[in-house]
């Protein structure tokens, strides 16, 4: 009896050294910075830690349609609001609580975007659990910085500072038609979600409510990803969990994307044309629909007012 | 959830853990069920609805054993009644027609397992072929090659299936009558995707005593695990960021960086098996369950004899057991060892016969690896590697004595290791090629364009993998380096461990998992190599 009480605690011991040892290494491979040459994975995306406290007004979280849809220096420009978008390829629903909950440490946001195609990729549920653990562990995540570390990831604390001046967006002006132009034919039918992904949804749904901002699913216009069944089966969603949901493939008269112009890749995604459109369209209907401040003559908002220009610079508005 | 090898975190983190609680929380007389329970829930994770292919093995070899066992019963009470009366056939007579039926009972559910693996495996291979044929033949038909769903590890219980209905032929071991232990003895999970090969008699006990997880075992069974998963995830996994270059494009890469490739994928296919093994061992160990060592420090081979008998050793003694003795017993064979003794000798002599058998035994084992001509000519390789060096043996000898050199020194005993290693690699390097021709071209271009120019120039270095990536690898080769030779020493290194004090112990403890998550090749970036067994 005595063994086993000895071998039990020693076991115990065992797990919290070697949960201590996790902690301490965490915080030693943690990229010290949101930057590439540190060591951060989609930095695009993680330009939001650089942002300063307090100042996003709506983030959006979602996969490629999400960066290439929505263009938050565009509804700066003419809203006056902060926006990013965390969005990355192929992101999974477990990605995109991930960042939702990484912004809201340093953000305080009125309005969270899921772009909803992100809903219908599947995910493995191990996949899931190790995003979890990473999460709660980062060496499991950075583990391969090994690599490239130097004195600093040992010595200095975390401190974000670098800022993305597209907040997100990824700019391409490529055009490729699509080749269907009628992909929104109604059906009776939903396409069916996996039970996990609702979960995600739905946690994702709770997490805002209980910070109070609101959460909105929105449909970027896709030929190839996009079809009235799938729309069917978010809007049945979103009604039971009693989410707003915005489908821009069914407002062609709001949003007259031209899908021999306004793509990049045969209708996968938009091109800048198509987010200009889109952005002009949204960042219209949230300012309104939240009553979100114009910040653009607030003088601590002067570093967007200095990023627009170099925006403009790069979709050649200048 | 993913649960497709045992480096999942589905199988790690959550399937192992809740066999062990459930198997704990169970009755010792109910463990069993536990184990065959979560057998069969693992056999469906991986392969659905194929489990009844596994199920009908199953059902063959129970009734074909009870068969077997009802006929011998007969015999018997026949050979009794025989004796009471007369006129009847006699005692050998008898022995004779009963032996028969047995074999035909033996031989039909032997060639139903092995049926079932040859339809399931070899089907594409065949067909591909016969349009191959019709082709050469410019006959302008062609076969649809069907895609086969194969279940995972048939190639492992077919052949337990086997030794299972022969052993009982044999007499070896009883019938088992429970169907329930033999289909434990089928589908105990950790061997299930890679081995090892197990046999009846030496598993049933303790598959069925449920016996009780003792503390020590539990931690030793996890250490064993860690190891495994330091081999898999750091060695054979980073390797692949190299190894699946060259392979692919093997004609971009001079003679260097092609025996490179040899070696390294030597040294990855021993990792991945081996890693794999002391997973399969150490959560046998966890259950108290003495699975068989399938590895023996087999880089410490002095011949490729030995060498196969050190490497996937369940193998090759299934197939000393089940095909060459069976072969060297046939009729004709002893025919010809007794023509052999009397025209080229006594050692020459019976080399005829066992040169017959090594060679259906090579054969077979080509062709269990994989269906393609470059896992035949691999088994070839090591046939006429194995069966040269018997042949030529008085001959080395000689010469070695003419040249004074002394055969059990260690220097020579060196350079054969060395010389083994090297063969083994050239092997390896056909069995990892996409077809006999690609391994072909590899070979010439290794020998007739070999340079260190890659090494001077530092491309090698960017082949997938640069300057830290090799000193990684390096430095946990010599961590199992140095573990092989404790072992060769017949130290049990975790043995060792655990007679250290508590700071070394959990020391290295601490000290394998960390290096395991910090360079193991995992996460974005790296794409984990499946098991490379699994496949076979």
């Amino acid at each position: 009896m005595k063994q086993g009480i000895k071998k039990a605690v020693g076991s115990l011991f065992f797990s919290a050294g070697l949960i201590a040892l996790l902690v301490v290494l965490s915080m030693i491979f943690i990229p010290k910075n949101n930057m590439k040459a540190f060591g951060m994975e989609d930095v695009p995306a993680n330009g939001i830690l650089g942002e300063k406290a307090d100042t996003i007004d709506v983030v959006i979280v979602g996969d490629s349609e999400s960066y290439s849809s929505f263009s938050p220096m565009q509804m700066w420009e003419q809203q006056g609001f902060t926006s990013y978008v965390c969005g990355t390829p192929g992101q999974y629903l477990y990605q995109s609580e991930t960042f939702l909950e990484k912004a809201f440490e340093n953000q305080k946001p009125s309005v969270v975007v899921l772009e909803t195609n992100a809903i219908y990729r599947k995910m493995s549920p191990s996949a899931a659990v190790m995003n979890t653990v990473e999460n709660m562990f980062s060496i499991f995540r950075y583990h391969d910085r090994w690599k490239s570390m130097g004195s600093d990831d040992f010595l200095k604390p975390v401190n974000y500072t670098w800022t993305d001046d597209m907040k997100g967006y990824r700019y391409n002006n490529a055009v490729d038609q699509a080749p269907t132009k009628e992909y929104m034919i109604p059906t009776d039918q939903a396409a069916p979600i996996e039970a996990l992904n609702e979960e995600y949804v739905k946690n994702m749904a709770e997490f805002c409510r209980e910070n109070g901002v609101a959460f909105l699913l929105v449909s970027t216009p896709s030929t190839v990803n996009w079809n009235y069944s799938r729309h069917n089966g978010i809007e049945a969603l979103a009604k039971e969990y009693n989410i707003p949901y915005i489908d821009m493939n069914l407002m062609r008269q709001e949003i007259p994307i031209d899908w021999t112009k306004d793509t990049r890749d045969q209708g996968d995604h938009l091109n800048h044309s198509g987010a200009v459109k889109v952005s002009s369209w949204f960042g219209k209907f949230v300012k309104e629909k939240f009553s979100l401040k114009d910040r653009r003559q607030d003088s601590s908002y002067s570093q967007w007012n200095d990023a627009l220009g170099r925006y403009k610079k790069t979709v050649g508005e200048v | 959830m993913a649960m497709d090898s045992y480096y999942s975190i589905a199988y790690l983190a959550l399937f192992l853990p809740l066999v062990i609680v459930v198997y704990t929380l169970f009755p010792k007389k109910g463990r069993w069920a536990v184990l065959l329970g979560s057998s069969l829930i693992f056999f469906w994770c991986i392969s659905g609805k194929l489990v009844i292919y596994l199920l009908a093995s199953i059902v063959s070899i129970h009734y074909g054993g009870i068969w077997i066992a009802l006929l011998g019963t007969h015999k018997d009470e026949r050979i009794r009644l025989a004796a009471e009366t007369q006129g009847g056939p006699t005692k050998k007579e008898l022995r004779k027609i009963y032996q028969k039926k047995q074999m035909a009972v033996t031989a039909g559910i032997a060639l139903f397992n092995v049926g079932l693996l040859l339809f399931l495996k070899y089907t594409p291979f065949f067909m591909g072929n016969i349009n191959r044929l019709l082709a050469a033949l410019k006959i302008p038909a062609a076969l649809e090659i069907p895609a086969m769903a194969v279940p995972i590890g048939i190639s492992f219980y077919a052949l337990q299936a086997v030794s299972y209905i022969m052993d009982v032929y044999w007499g070896k071991i009883p019938a088992q009558g429970n169907i329930c232990r033999l289909a434990l003895y089928m589908c105990f999970f950790p061997r299930l995707i890679e081995g090892p090969i197990c046999r009846f008699k030496e598993m049933d006990e303790q598959l069925f005593n449920g016996e009780r997880i003792h503390f020590d075992n539990l931690v030793r069974g996890s250490q064993r695990i860690v190891f495994g998963m330091m081999k898999k995830l750091v060695v054979a996994d980073r390797l692949n960021l190299f190894i699946k270059n060259v392979y692919e494009n093997p004609g971009q890469y001079d003679g260097g960086v092609i025996a490179m490739g040899a070696v390294l994928y030597t040294c990855q296919l021993y990792m991945d098996f081996s890693g794999t093994m002391d997973i399969v061992l150490g959560t046998g160990e966890i259950f108290g369950i003495q699975l068989p060592e399938n590895f023996r420090q087999p880089f410490f081979s002095k011949s490729i004899s030995q060498f196969w008998q050190r490497w996937h050793i369940t193998l090759g003694t299934w197939f000393k057991d089940y095909i060459f003795y069976p072969v060297s017993m046939l009729r004709p064979m002893k025919k010809l060892t007794s023509f052999g003794r009397k025209h080229v000798g006594n050692y020459y002599g019976p080399l005829l016969s066992g040169g017959c058998a090594l060679f259906c035994v090579w054969l077979c084992n080509g062709l269990w690896h994989g269906s393609g001509w470059n896992y035949i000519f691999f088994g070839m390789y090591h046939f006429a590697l194995i069966f040269g060096a018997q042949i030529f043996e008085p001959a080395a000898a000689k010469i070695c004595k003419v040249l004074h050199i002394p055969r059990k020194s260690v220097a020579w005993g060196t350079v054969r290791i060395v010389r083994t290693a090297a063969l083994v690699c050239v092997g390896e390097m056909f069995f990892r090629a996409h077809g006999l021709k690609a391994g072909l071209g590899m070979f010439v271009n290794m020998v007739t364009n070999f340079t260190f120019a890659s090494v001077k120039d530092g491309s090698l270095f960017q082949i997938g993998m640069d300057k830290k990536d090799f000193l990684i690898v390096a430095v946990a080769v010599l961590i199992v380096f140095i573990n092989s030779i404790l072992k060769e020493k017949s130290i049990d290194p975790r043995e060792w461990l655990g007679k250290r004090g508590l700071p070394v112990r959990w020391g290295l403890c601490y000290g394998l998992i960390l290096f395991v998550i910090i360079f193991g090749a995992y996460g974005v970036g790296y794409v984990p190599l499946d098991p490379i067994y699994a496949g076979f």
